[in-house]
């Protein structure tokens, strides 16, 4: 329970740390200086079919999913 | 400002319109997409599979998404049965319930007649609350011969700090059916004999379900004009029917028999009917003199003791007009469930639970891996890639348990993926 606990609140925190940091001056860009991060190869999506293809081997090849994005069933996969 | 048209003016507007975090691809005046992708799959010796991904995305009125994905899949080969290699020839049952296949001595046991096709629809649809929020509702059908899959999702983001961070929550539910032919064996029963010898496949079966309920949250973060962090964490938790129906485990005799490491029997694979995951994820998108860095890293653990680390790196290269190569190289790591054992002993007693899957043995892997992406007009893209995959493991019984000692009882899997990719702006 502790390790559960002390995993969460480490995730909990970086969370919190970008979140609250968003805030100050370093942290983010005003609207006019997006040109970079509007790129194609800059969204967070971008080849997100390959991405689910890539996900749906390891699903069925390793004992881990989930993070990106769900982790759970959909295929009795071998 | 001065709206006069010309493409300067024209292309800062796009910019400062793209709402960056989770919006897709930035277009003109776009009505939709379609994006197709085709896999093959081929492992050395076991598994070959072809899949292929259709996904159409209409952009609506009130700046409402719909998209709709195909997917189809095939599969074919030979996949390790779980039961350890022997120094006489091995006869097994075939999954169908009727028949048998005999496995060479010395050789790791492969079911050979592996063969499987799968139908997936995907539907989602997102819906602006307002300029800050929206909300995505999903909903998907998967069909195997011998599964079925049915779920749905919702989910809902919140851009906050002139969106430079957005916010992300969404739950998942799924309800699968796992109907094998010749029906879902009870765990730690002995391996079935085969009913028939004419190679018709047995009628009916047991079958049996699982659900799976999972949460993902998330904060994206733009850290500055080049760098955008994504931090998510997941929760999925099953409960039902969580046992692969064709693995066994092989029952050996003891050190002091006369053939330590002979196999006896088999028995079928016995999992805990509930598995709780988590994974907390971090990736670090980077654009710097014309190339992008994509670095991300899992931490991943379940309650049946299974830790693993994925350490993920692309590398986006742009070429010539518009082309651009992107390299690829991805690490992983596991640790064993709490209830894998490659064989169980003679005489020693049945525990509750235990597996020789060895998806979930120790193993460690790596994938490296070349993508060539072609433009062909504007809005129009092709890409080639191909991968690399090997799992390592080792799983050497001690020296006592006589040819069995010899062996690395982890299976071997190479594979090599070959993926080409379209998509169009509509």
């Amino acid at each position: 329970m502790t390790k559960r606990l002390r995993f969460a609140l480490s995730v909990s925190a970086i969370a919190l740390l970008f979140g609250s940091l968003s805030g100050c001056a370093p942290i983010g860009v005003q609207v006019w200086e997006r040109d970079i991060l509007a790129k194609q190869e800059m969204q967070l999506d971008y080849q997100a079919i390959d991405m689910s293809l890539d996900d749906h081997i390891y699903f069925s090849k390793e004992g881990s999913s989930g993070g990106r994005g769900f982790g759970g069933g959909g295929c009795g996969c071998n | 400002m001065q709206l006069n048209g010309k493409v300067p003016i024209r292309g800062a507007l796009t910019a400062i319109t793209a709402t960056l975090l989770g919006s897709g691809v930035v277009h003109a005046d776009p009505k939709g997409k379609v994006e197709s992708s085709v896999l093959l799959y081929s492992e050395t010796n076991r598994v070959s599979a072809a899949e292929g991904v259709f996904s159409l995305t209409r952009f609506l009125k009130k700046d409402r998404i719909l998209n709709a994905r195909l997917t189809l899949d095939g599969l074919t080969g030979s996949s390790p049965n779980g039961a350890t290699p022997s120094n006489n020839i091995q006869t097994f049952t075939r999954p169908s319930g009727s028949d048998s296949y005999k496995v060479k001595a010395g050789k790791t046991p492969l079911d050979d007649t592996f063969r499987d096709r799968r139908v997936g629809l995907d539907g989602s649809l997102t819906l602006p609350v307002n300029r800050l929020t929206k909300l995505i509702l999903g909903a998907h059908l998967s069909a195997e011969q011998d599964y079925t899959s049915f779920g749905t999702s919702a989910g809902m983001t919140r851009d906050i700090f002139r969106k430079n961070t957005t916010l992300s929550a969404s739950i998942a539910f799924s309800h699968d059916l796992v109907t094998p032919v010749a029906g879902a064996p009870t765990p730690l029963s002995d391996m079935a004999q085969p009913t028939r010898s004419n190679g018709e496949e047995s009628e009916g079966g047991p079958s049996e379900s699982k659900n799976i309920f999972d949460v993902v949250v998330g904060v994206t973060q733009v850290i500055n004009r080049t760098t955008l962090l994504r931090v998510n964490y997941s929760v999925d938790h099953a409960s039902g029917y969580l046992n692969d129906p064709y693995k066994i485990v092989s029952i050996v005799q003891g050190q002091s028999s006369a053939q330590p490491g002979e196999p006896t029997r088999y028995i079928n694979e016995s999992r805990p009917r509930n598995r709780t995951k988590r994974a907390a994820y971090a990736e670090l998108r980077h654009y710097i003199g014309g190339h992008t860095i994509d670095l991300s890293y899992r931490y991943f653990n379940d309650s049946w003791g299974i830790r693993s680390q994925t350490v993920d790196f692309r590398y986006h290269l742009p070429l010539k007009v518009g082309h651009s190569i992107e390299p690829h190289f991805r690490w992983y790591h596991q640790t064993q469930a709490n209830f894998y054992q490659s064989y169980l002993l003679d005489g020693a007693g049945l525990p509750n639970s235990v597996s020789a899957d060895y998806r979930l043995a120790p193993f460690h892997a790596i994938t490296a891996g070349l993508q060539y992406l072609f433009p062909f007009e504007e809005g129009t893209h092709l890409s080639l890639g191909v991968e690399y995959y090997q799992q390592f493991g080792d799983l050497s019984p001690p020296a006592a348990m006589g040819p069995l000692s010899q062996k690395n009882l982890f299976p071997e899997l190479k594979a090599v993926m070959v993926r080409l990719g379209f998509s169009y702006d509509l």
